[in-house]
């Protein structure tokens, strides 16, 4: 394979990129969100100057900001740039945990009960349309009060639990309409083994749609944790960026000149829901071209 | 034995030619099936769901009554066992859905409620009703018909800056979940501006009523919750609406309104809105459990007196009854909603064929 041909459908992606600004703004967005978290351990350092930023009155209560302190700090004395890198770092990770278990469980109903259909899918599709009635959220905030001391794994499975019905109904959509198209029927006529229909001629045409259903259900789970902990009902000790909103309401920063400790993870959570959705948008739009100009979402 | 077989069949022939004969009859006795069954199957979840969350709550009640009460004593497994078998919770998980299931269904019974003891769980649920279903509902329903509004107005002025201004600000924000805003909303008005309150349900020092004082205090305390669920829902039915409206704009029978001369106003309302009304209506029902999820949280925060932020204060001592009658509750809300407007469906829209 000459580098000319490898290099070809590279370049079709780049076009795309080009093409579709919203997709390009988010890819960004998010990849400046990454790298920030991946970094997390070295501003923490470069902050800290040997010591740990974050560790219990490691500089004076309530501190202003200050070009020693962008941020400022918290009611313990812990940096709050520091601090809000690493949340972040830990809600990524939350939501990126959370968001591959529910697309693969997702994906796995979807598939069979899409491909399948008759009574498999009917069973499946009630399943996960009864898992969709019962309120989740409650549920949640009864899982994680009584779980204490939960580490970031545990939380991203607990938060996939509630959220891949969502991701199954959308793909198990486009299963159903691409089990019709006349590819499939040609595979299906080859006598190509069920499994071998699936893996090589649906999976790589629904790409796009489990990427989209991957960064709804990691979005989903990361807003769900922070709507946990910004009540007062996170689980366990892990800091991540909804706890930072509710110690700061609770030790009403605002009131004391501390604002970057409810602005700056409001802000970063911001960046993080847009940079996703425009992804999901950008997405749709390249891949579903009869939406382009015509709808918004 | 044939003559006995005879007119069974002959019975199953007449259903099946009768069926054959209404199919909208036949269609709502399955699509009512299908209801009853989700009904049970979302309850069961929910309860074995609920009941799988480690924690006893009986010991938790009887330390705080010991602390209340200076009640020295240990309190007698007698009297323990009489509070499991009181609040459905003594025998095995199994026997304790079969009670469960047969106090509701037979006795319309919630049981008792752990927040309030002795109140019963139902009477817990109805105090806290009416303020949800002030908020939540007065809410949800201005969301979608403002969006509507918004979605067709922003459809028919595609292309004009305002228009898609407020089509691009709806892609970021619409599916922002209800505290965030609410969030924001109170940082700015109720904490820099100082403007409205950020907690509770009315001024505590006014005496509820229908006093044109009190009236308003309401509308004062709600309005930041109120508006968190308000704004956000608005983004999402104007995007969707836009999306319906955009296709049908292209629509020969538009240009022959044009044509014919009438009003641009009327063509918008009277031609081309007309066609968003049904997605939009089946839309409201399946999101209903999702503006119910999204409130508890509002709720909690503004220490609003509804369901959720009950909720919340339940699930917090493990108040299994109160827990399971408002999740109960919003089940079967949800679904009723849904069956409802399902067989309303082809009664308004001949096009809608379900039966087949």
């Amino acid at each position: 394979m000459t580098l000319q041909s490898t290099l070809r459908p590279l370049r079709g992606v780049a076009r795309r990129l080009r093409e579709n600004w919203k997709l390009s703004t988010g890819l960004v967005l998010l990849i400046g969100l990454i790298l920030l978290a991946l970094l997390s351990p070295l501003i923490s350092a470069a902050v800290g100057q040997g010591t740990d930023p974050v560790a219990i009155a490691a500089y004076q209560k309530w501190l202003r900001p200050s070009p020693d302190h962008w941020f400022g700090t918290d009611q313990f004395g812990r940096d709050l740039f520091a601090m809000t890198i690493g949340a972040l770092r830990v809600s990524l990770e939350v939501g990126a945990i959370a968001g591959v278990l529910s697309t693969v469980v997702g994906v796995i109903m979807a598939f069979v009960a899409g491909y399948k259909g008759g009574a498999v899918d009917g069973t499946l599709s009630t399943i996960t349309d009864m898992v969709l009635v019962v309120p989740s959220f409650p549920l949640l905030i009864a899982l994680s009060a009584y779980t204490k001391n939960v580490g970031i794994v545990e939380l991203g499975l607990m938060l996939a639990a509630f959220s891949w019905p969502f991701a199954a109904r959308t793909i198990r959509s486009q299963v159903l309409s691409l089990r019709a198209r006349p590819y499939v029927e040609l595979a299906k006529v080859s006598k190509l083994r069920d499994l071998e229909i699936i893996a090589y001629e649906l999976l790589p045409n629904m790409l796009p749609y489990i990427g989209v259903g991957f960064a709804s259900s990691a979005l989903g789970a990361i807003f769900a944790l922070v709507g946990l902990e910004v009540i007062g009902l996170g689980p366990g000790e892990t800091i991540d960026l909804g706890k930072i909103i509710f110690s700061a309401i609770g030790t009403g920063a605002m009131t004391l000149g501390a604002w970057p400790m409810f602005v700056a993870p409001i802000f970063l959570l911001t960046l993080l829901f847009a940079a996703l959705n425009l992804i999901n948008i950008g997405l749709e739009e390249v891949y579903n071209p009869r939406l382009r100009g015509v709808a918004g979402a | 034995m044939t003559a006995v077989a005879t007119p069974e069949r002959a019975s199953g022939r007449g259903l099946r030619a009768w069926l054959g004969a209404h199919p909208l009859a036949g269609y709502a006795i399955r699509r009512f099936g299908l209801y009853l069954l989700e009904l049970w199957g979302a309850v069961t979840v929910a309860f074995f769901f609920f009941r799988m969350i480690p924690g006893d709550p009986i010991q938790t009640f009887i330390q705080t009554l010991q602390q209340n009460y200076v009640y020295n004593a240990q309190a007698s497994a007698e009297v323990i066992a009489r509070y499991r078998q009181e609040f459905g919770l003594d025998g095995n998980l199994f026997s304790q859905y079969l009670h469960y299931m047969y106090k509701v269904l037979v006795q319309q019974d919630l049981g008792p409620s752990l927040l309030n003891y002795p109140t019963p769980a139902q009477d817990v649920i109805m105090r806290a009703m009416p303020w949800t279903m002030g908020l939540l509902g007065i809410a949800a329903v201005l969301a979608w018909i403002l969006g509507l509004l918004a979605g067709a107005l922003a459809g028919w002025r595609r292309g004009k800056f305002g228009a898609d201004l407020v089509t691009n600000l709806s892609i970021a924000l619409s599916h922002v979940p209800y505290y965030f805003l609410a969030l924001i909303l109170t940082f700015v008005f109720a904490y820099q501006l100082n403007w409205l309150p950020a907690r509770s349900a009315y001024d505590a020092r006014l005496q509820p009523g229908f006093s044109l004082e009190f009236i308003a205090s309401l509308l004062r305390y709600g309005l930041l919750p109120g508006l968190s669920i308000v704004v956000i829902g608005v983004f999402s039915w104007l995007l969707s609406t836009r999306m319906l409206m955009v296709p049908v704009l292209g629509e020969d029978y538009l240009t022959y309104a044009q044509a014919k001369g009438l009003r641009p106003r009327r063509i918008l309302t009277r031609y081309a809105l007309r066609n968003c009304y049904l997605p939009q209506v089946t839309a409201f029902g399946i999101s209903l459990g999702f503006i119910f999820n999204g409130n508890v949280l509002v709720e909690q925060l503004f220490s609003y007196p509804g369901l959720g932020a009950t909720l919340v204060q339940a699930i917090g001592i493990l108040d299994f009854n109160t827990i399971m009658g408002i999740t109960n509750l919003a089940i079967f809300s949800v679904l009723t909603a849904n069956l409802i407007l399902d067989l309303l469906l082809p009664l308004l829209d001949p096009r809608v064929k379900y039966w087949r």
